[in-house]
């Protein structure tokens, strides 16, 4: 399986294919609209994309930041065109602006505006963020990729679909070197078994910070 | 009585210009797409003595709210010259020439891009002159439009051009400095979407006869799209070389 690199007016393909994601038609002819990646033995004529802003899809999990409080809603930062808000009878934690919520979009609108629904307050914890249409190699084919970066660092990850990735415990560095290598290198092949090698050249240290611990902690007894 | 000026010959016979390149050559080009980390898509050009600094951010929240449409994104050009990108000091603040030019080039912009898939948003395109030596303009839309690509921005098409005009009584492709300041000079920014041919920008600064005009216009597609080449090789090398840095696929 091999995959071409397009840029915007790229021609895909001059055959008559169903359309796919990210091109568009003209005279005839199937051209990109963004840099991504074809596949040319697929019976869709479509595009991966490399670069792109998040936009809203009904039953997508957001990760957002609250940025302000106004009378009875809460704004929330999502990453995508605009800010969002969440409604103070769903969250019944207190907040304050920087907290971090989950929360699911039940409805997107012609403008792109979304409705948020199910919000969860996190505590602690860090976000790292990525492009938005790197997401999926994140999370990989049945969650592969997310079980091997939760094994590997040992860390609880929730993943937005909106480019930001919340995590909590564990080895934080690793995972943050782990997701920039996934960043890096989302356009080749064979990107889980890369960052499962990469997870175990480097795990070894959690080990040894372990032990490292546990040795003061007896001296300290 | 008069004192008999040297002339400059622009054209010698065996066809070569003022720095030795052949009339419908190019200066040398170089791109290189993201730059800018903090920037969603940005892109630096060197073009000759020319020095750009393109970066995209948006589509986002369109502010001053009064600006926004509701039925496509609103493209917002600066084309910023630095105070030392001339050799006298230029004054920072925008001058007539400047807010021109960044009319024409976000229209030319805005015929590539599927502005209204993103209704009641903005796109700030921003584009800074480091160094200029004639056909900074176009220039600034080549590094622009990589990078819009480099941003994810849906496009029809890229963005290319070139300048084409006369000088010494020929016509030549990209004048330099020296070329446009020559007595008889003509100077046409040119820009075109590569795929289709459609034009998007053409300003014209002297006289052309007709002849000569069709005479610069080939000229000035066939050199478009060497530029629309480039641009295509700066964007997928921000891919390959990252294949082939760290060893992890070589083609």
């Amino acid at each position: 399986m091999t995959k071409r690199l397009v840029i915007p007016g790229e021609l895909v393909t001059e055959e008559r294919k169903k359309l796919g994601s990210h091109v568009f038609v003209n005279e005839g002819k199937i051209y990109s609209d963004s840099i991504g990646l074809v596949n040319d033995e697929s019976d869709y004529a479509s595009v991966v994309p490399l670069e792109g802003k998040y936009t809203p899809q009904e039953g997508d999990l957001i990760i957002g930041v609250i940025s302000a409080e106004k009378f009875s809603v809460y704004t929330v930062d999502v990453n995508s065109f605009y800010q969002s808000i969440i409604s103070k009878k769903e969250l019944r934690e207190i907040v304050k602006p920087g907290s971090v919520v989950s929360a699911k979009i039940y409805k997107v609108n012609e403008l792109n505006e979304m409705e948020l629904g199910n919000p969860r307050l996190f505590f602690g914890g860090e976000i790292i963020e990525i492009g938005p249409v790197k997401i999926p190699r994140v999370i990989g084919r049945d969650g592969s990729m997310l079980n091997s970066l939760k094994e590997g660092t040992n860390s609880s990850i929730i993943v937005g679909r909106n480019g930001r990735i919340w995590a909590k415990g564990g080895d934080l560095d690793l995972l943050r070197k782990a997701i920039k290598k996934i960043e890096n290198e989302a356009h080749t092949e064979n990107l889980t078994n890369k960052i499962n090698e990469f997870l175990k050249k480097n795990s070894p240290k959690i080990e040894k910070k372990a032990k490292v611990e546990e040795e003061e902690m007896e001296s300290e007894e | 009585m008069a004192k008999k000026e040297e002339k400059i010959v622009y054209v010698d016979s065996k066809g070569k210009r003022l720095d030795g390149r052949k009339v419908n050559e190019l200066r040398p080009i170089k791109i290189k797409a993201g730059v800018i980390p903090r920037a969603n898509g940005s892109a630096y050009l060197e073009w000759g003595q020319n020095k750009v600094l393109a970066s995209v951010y948006g589509p986002r929240e369109c502010l001053p709210k009064h600006t926004a449409s509701p039925y496509k994104a609103v493209l917002k050009f600066t084309y910023k010259m630095s105070s030392f990108s001339v050799p006298d000091r230029k004054n920072p603040r925008p001058g007539r020439r400047e807010i021109e030019i960044s009319k024409v080039c976000g229209e030319a912009l805005e015929k590539a891009i599927f502005m209204e898939r993103f209704p009641n948003t903005q796109i700030d395109v921003t584009v800074n002159i480091v160094d200029s030596n004639a056909g900074s303009r176009i220039a600034a839309l080549a590094a622009a439009s990589v990078a819009l690509a480099d941003a994810g921005i849906p496009m029809r098409d890229m963005v290319s051009g070139t300048g084409v005009g006369r000088a010494g009584g020929k016509v030549i492709v990209d004048l330099n400095k020296d070329e446009e300041d020559a007595p008889d000079a003509v100077d046409v920014p040119l820009a075109i979407l590569p795929n289709s041919k459609e034009i998007v920008l053409l300003q014209l600064d002297g006289v052309f006869s007709k002849k000569e005009w069709q005479e610069a216009y080939k000229l000035g597609v066939e050199a478009s799209l060497e530029v629309y080449e480039k641009q295509k090789e700066a964007l997928k090398e921000k891919y390959v070389i990252t294949e082939t840095k760290k060893g992890v696929e070589k083609k």
